[in-house]
Parts: structure tokens; sequence; C-alpha cells
């Protein structure tokens, strides 16, 4: 009775699928020779989630990628997918996702059409369910003009897009995208950001990249991997919280001069914003603000604010990978 | 099973939506006709055989065989698209059997275009076709097609360089095909017949020969057949082994 009881728990958490995570990694481990590709990585992502995948170049987040599609057998550890354990049935694991490779790669020789149906076909789709959705997906991707084109003459933005549409045709519940906005053209970046943020609405959605701004524009979930291991996972919101480290007082212009700022217990102006000035409040203790204020509009500058200092995605980034930023 | 034909579809749209196919069936045919309408004495006994054809086919099949299968999982694995068709939920024993019986396809469609020299013989020659041998040594050529297509499919599979490919497979066609050949069989049986046995039964000439000569043996079809299902296992393990 209580085995039954158990197993009809699982299959009601399996259909209200709401706060079961759909992607599941534990502890994967990778190496190749020597080197420790990905150390005891683990992390779980839940429906509607945009978790992006941040660290420098080489840090790991293809490899993970990758062990999480069943591309590559990690050395230990297991990753899930839809409650599937991608080393046991990968064939069900695989249905359930919608891969895009970072490099793009694409049949150069089959039309556009043909590519999708290709993929569709081994997916499982036929006939007019098949058509219907190389249709709808083409059109919401853009693609309608290029039907007939073939592969290898698409531009850079255009191959994206069919890759996007490669790993979408099935309606895949999770989506893993190796660095889709790659080489991309600003304008390219922004849609394909809106429509990550659009598809994140029925699915869970996993992209890697080494842009921060990226990263701060669409995920609702961060996390950093540095030298293979996970160093940081949480909502832009509390990375960028967790390291609040004293005051700071923002004002117009060149700032204050350095012999003011003795006086006033501030340390010199480092450039914020565009037009403003940052200096860090010394002392351990919060700022008499009344006075500070008063202080800082009589030395002549123009104060802006003053505050609690937050750092920035990219402070906190450069701090977790140790100085080591990514290529941009 | 419906996903290996999806695979097969796919690559002989590959093979023959581009110009690769065609250029290996004419250049192949030309080549077999030039030698045939060469040194056979075709024209001066005006004897109705394809004795010269069919001896060389297993030769032409050694370079021929490898350069088509060259590009099934080197090409694929230069460009990533392997990273894309790895994901798909397709058996790799599918994908592996869908691409090598595309090749074969691209194989039966050279032996089909090459009909027009049997045709051709029974149009000019003075006495009666002796349809046999013909039938035998077509039959031949698609078993050891079959065969030496399978271990294309796996030295492909080997590295991304497609040369690289090439080379290796026409290395191992020469040791099937030259090495492991009935002269040196015959060479080894006075000192050592254990060797000339063997060297004899794994050889692809042997086999080949008395197929041609019109006799269909079951060993010969067994050697052709199982030597296809190794290469094709070798094949499957070596993609499955780019997971390790």
């Amino acid at each position: 009775m209580a085995v039954e009881t158990s197993e009809q728990t699982v299959v009601a958490a399996e259909i209200s699928g709401g706060d079961q995570a759909i992607v599941e990694a534990r502890q994967l481990r990778r190496t190749f020779g020597a080197t420790v590709a990905v150390d005891d990585v683990s992390f779980e992502i839940r429906r509607g989630e945009i978790l992006g995948f941040l660290g420098p170049n080489g840090a790991g987040k293809s490899t993970t990628l990758r062990m999480i599609t069943g591309l590559l057998a990690p050395d230990h550890g297991s990753a899930r997918i839809c409650g599937v354990e991608i080393s046991e049935d990968p064939l069900k694991a695989r249905q359930q996702f919608g891969y895009l490779p970072e490099s793009i790669p694409l049949y150069d020789e089959m039309e556009v059409t043909e590519y999708l149906r290709f993929v569709g076909h081994s997916r499982g789709l036929e006939g007019t369910d098949l058509e219907q959705r190389v249709t709808r997906i083409c059109e919401r991707l853009g693609l309608g003009p290029l039907l007939r084109r073939s592969c290898g003459t698409l531009s850079k933005g255009f191959r994206q897009r069919v890759g996007l549409a490669q790993a979408l045709i099935h309606d895949p519940d999770v989506l893993i995208l190796d660095e889709p906005t790659n080489g991309l053209d600003p304008r390219q970046i922004i849609e394909v950001r809106q429509l990550i943020r659009e598809l994140s609405q029925e699915r869970a959605i996993i992209f890697s990249t080494h842009i921060l701004q990226e990263i701060a524009a669409i995920c609702t979930r961060i996390i950093v991997i540095h030298s293979g291991k996970l160093i940081a996972d949480g909502t832009p919101e509390e990375l960028a919280g967790v390291s609040s480290s004293g005051w700071e007082v923002v004002v117009a212009g060149e700032g204050i001069s350095p012999q003011l700022c003795i006086g006033l217990g501030v340390a010199e102006g480092v450039p914020g914003a565009p037009g403003e000035t940052v200096h860090p409040w010394l002392s351990e203790s919060a700022p008499d603000l009344a006075t500070l204020s008063r202080q800082i509009e009589d030395s002549g500058s123009s104060l802006i604010h003053i505050g609690r200092a937050r750092e920035t995605l990219e402070q906190v980034y450069l701090r977790l990978t140790g100085g080591q930023g990514g290529r941009q | 099973m419906k996903s290996i034909f999806i695979i097969t579809r796919r690559e002989c749209g590959s093979y023959f939506g581009t110009p690769i196919a065609w250029i290996f069936i004419a250049m192949q045919i030309a080549i077999l006709s030039f030698f045939f309408f060469q040194f056979s004495p075709f024209f001066v006994i005006e004897s109705a055989d394809m004795r010269v054809w069919f001896g060389l086919t297993p030769f032409m099949l050694m370079v021929f065989a490898p350069a088509v299968t060259m590009r099934l999982w080197s090409e694929e694995m230069r460009t990533g698209t392997t990273e894309v068709l790895l994901s798909l939920p397709v058996r790799v024993q599918d994908l592996v059997v869908g691409k090598w019986l595309a090749a074969v396809v691209v194989l039966l469609a050279s032996v089909v275009c090459s009909f027009g020299i049997p045709l051709t013989i029974f149009w000019l020659a003075a006495s009666p076709v002796d349809w046999g041998p013909i039938i035998g040594g077509y039959l031949g050529t698609i078993l050891a097609g079959m065969m030496f297509l399978a271990l294309g499919c796996w030295v492909s599979a080997l590295s991304r360089n497609q040369v690289v490919s090439l080379l290796v497979g026409v290395f191992v066609g020469i040791i099937l095909i030259l090495v492991l050949s009935p002269d040196f069989a015959a060479y080894l049986s006075g000192t050592y017949p254990a060797l000339s046995r063997v060297v004899e039964s794994f050889g692809v000439q042997s086999h080949f020969r008395s197929i041609e000569r019109g006799v269909l043996a079951v060993s010969d079809v067994v050697y052709f057949l199982s030597g296809s299902l190794f290469f094709l296992a070798l094949t499957v393990f070596q993609v499955e082994l780019k997971r390790q």
C-alpha cells in the first residue's frame, strides 16, 4: 500500500510538472587525459526558467552541455531530463530536448525545409503534423522567404535561425543552446534574445555564453562555471546582491578632489556610469547622510546618490573567476 | 527500421543531389570499359564473356568504395553535424546501417548503369552468350561491394580528414585483395599449409573468383555478408567511442 502511494505521488508530480526539476545534473565530472574539464557540477532547472551558463572560454560550459545531451559520457555523475536518465534510456531522453551546438552544423547541400523535415522525421514526426510544424516554426523564426534555399548559402544569422528551428521542431520541454548569439550582429542578437524569452514561457532553457550583458538581459538564473567547477548559482539579483559591500557616493562629473576626499572619508573616485564618478565610503560604519550630503554640496560637486554599494554583474564575474574575464 | 530509411534517404539525397555519385559512377564505368575493351580478347575472338571486367572489379572496389564512403562520417565530424545527428533519438546502429545502405544504393546504381556492357556483348557477339558467369559476376560485385563499403564506413569514422579515411581504406583493401591473394596462398601452401588456408579464406579474390565463375557457394556469400557485418559493427563501436 505504501509503495502504491509513493508511485501515485511520483505520477502526480510528473503530470503537474510545475515545481519538478526538468533537468537535473548530478555531480558531473569529466576528464580529458590529465585535464579535468568539468568537476562535480550539479544543478537543476524548472519549467519557465532561463538558465545562463556563464564562464570564460574553456571553462567547461560546452563539455557540461554535451554531457547533459548524452553526446559525451561523464566519468562520474548523471543527468536526467524530464525524469529520464540519459545513460539509461538515451533515446527517450533525447526526445525531450532540442539542442543547438555552438558551431551551428547544417547539411550545406540540403534545402532549409528538407533539413527541417529530415530532423522532424528522425524525431518521429510525419505527415501533415510535420508539415504544419515546419511551416509554423519557419514563420515564427522569419525563415519564410528562405525555405527553398540550400543551407550552405545562408548567412550566419539565418543559419542560426535554422539551427534553432531544428531544435524546436518537436516542441521540446527543454532547449539547450550553446552560445546561440555567437557571431550575430546586434539586431540579430536582440531578436534571438527576444525569441528565447518568448520560448521560455512553456519550457526550460539552458544556454551558455561568455557575454555578460546577455545573461543580465534575459536569464532568470545564472550558473558561473570556471576551470570546470561550478562557482556560483543564483538569480542575477542574488549574485549581484551577495557581495554588497559598504557604501558609496556617486557625484556628477569629475568627482571630488583628492584633498577633499580625505576630509569626507571617501576613497578617490573611479568612473561609474557615463558622466558620473563613484567614491567608495571608507569607514565600516554607515555615514551620516545629512552631514555628508551637505559637505559634498559645499565642496562644489553635485551629488547624485549615496547608498549601499552593489557590485555590477561584471564585478561579480571578475571576482568569481579570479580576474580572468571572457573574450568579448 | 524506419529511422534507417530516413538516414538512407538523406544520404542518398546528398549523393545524388550533388555530382558526387554521378562522377563516381561515370569514372568507374569509364575506367572499367577502357580496360575491358583494351585487354579483353573481345574484338579478336568475339568471345561473349566479361571475365576481364569482373577480374578488375575487386581492384576498382578497393579504390572506389572508400572514395564513395569517405565523406559519410569524416565530413560530418569535420563540420560538426554529428553533434545534431547523435543528439537525435536514433540508435547509432541505425545511423551506421542507414549511411552504409546509401552507399550501397550508389553501388547498385553503378551496376545498373554498367548493364550497357553485357547488352553490347549480347548484341555484337557471334557466339551465344553464357549468362551464368555474367549474373554471377554482378552478384559478386554487389556482395564484395557491400563489404568494401562497410570497410569504407569504418575507416571514415576513424578520422575527420577525408583523405586519411580514403588512404586507410585503400590500404586495408590492398591487404584484403593483394596480400591475402590466391597467389600468395599458393606460394605458402608448400611450406605453411595452415597459413595458406587462412590466407585463402580471408582473401577477397578467392571468394570473388568462384562467384565470378558462376558458382554461388554458401561459404562465399557468408564471407562477404559476415565481412560487411564485421565492419559495420566496428563502425558502430567507433562512433560510440566518440562519446567516451
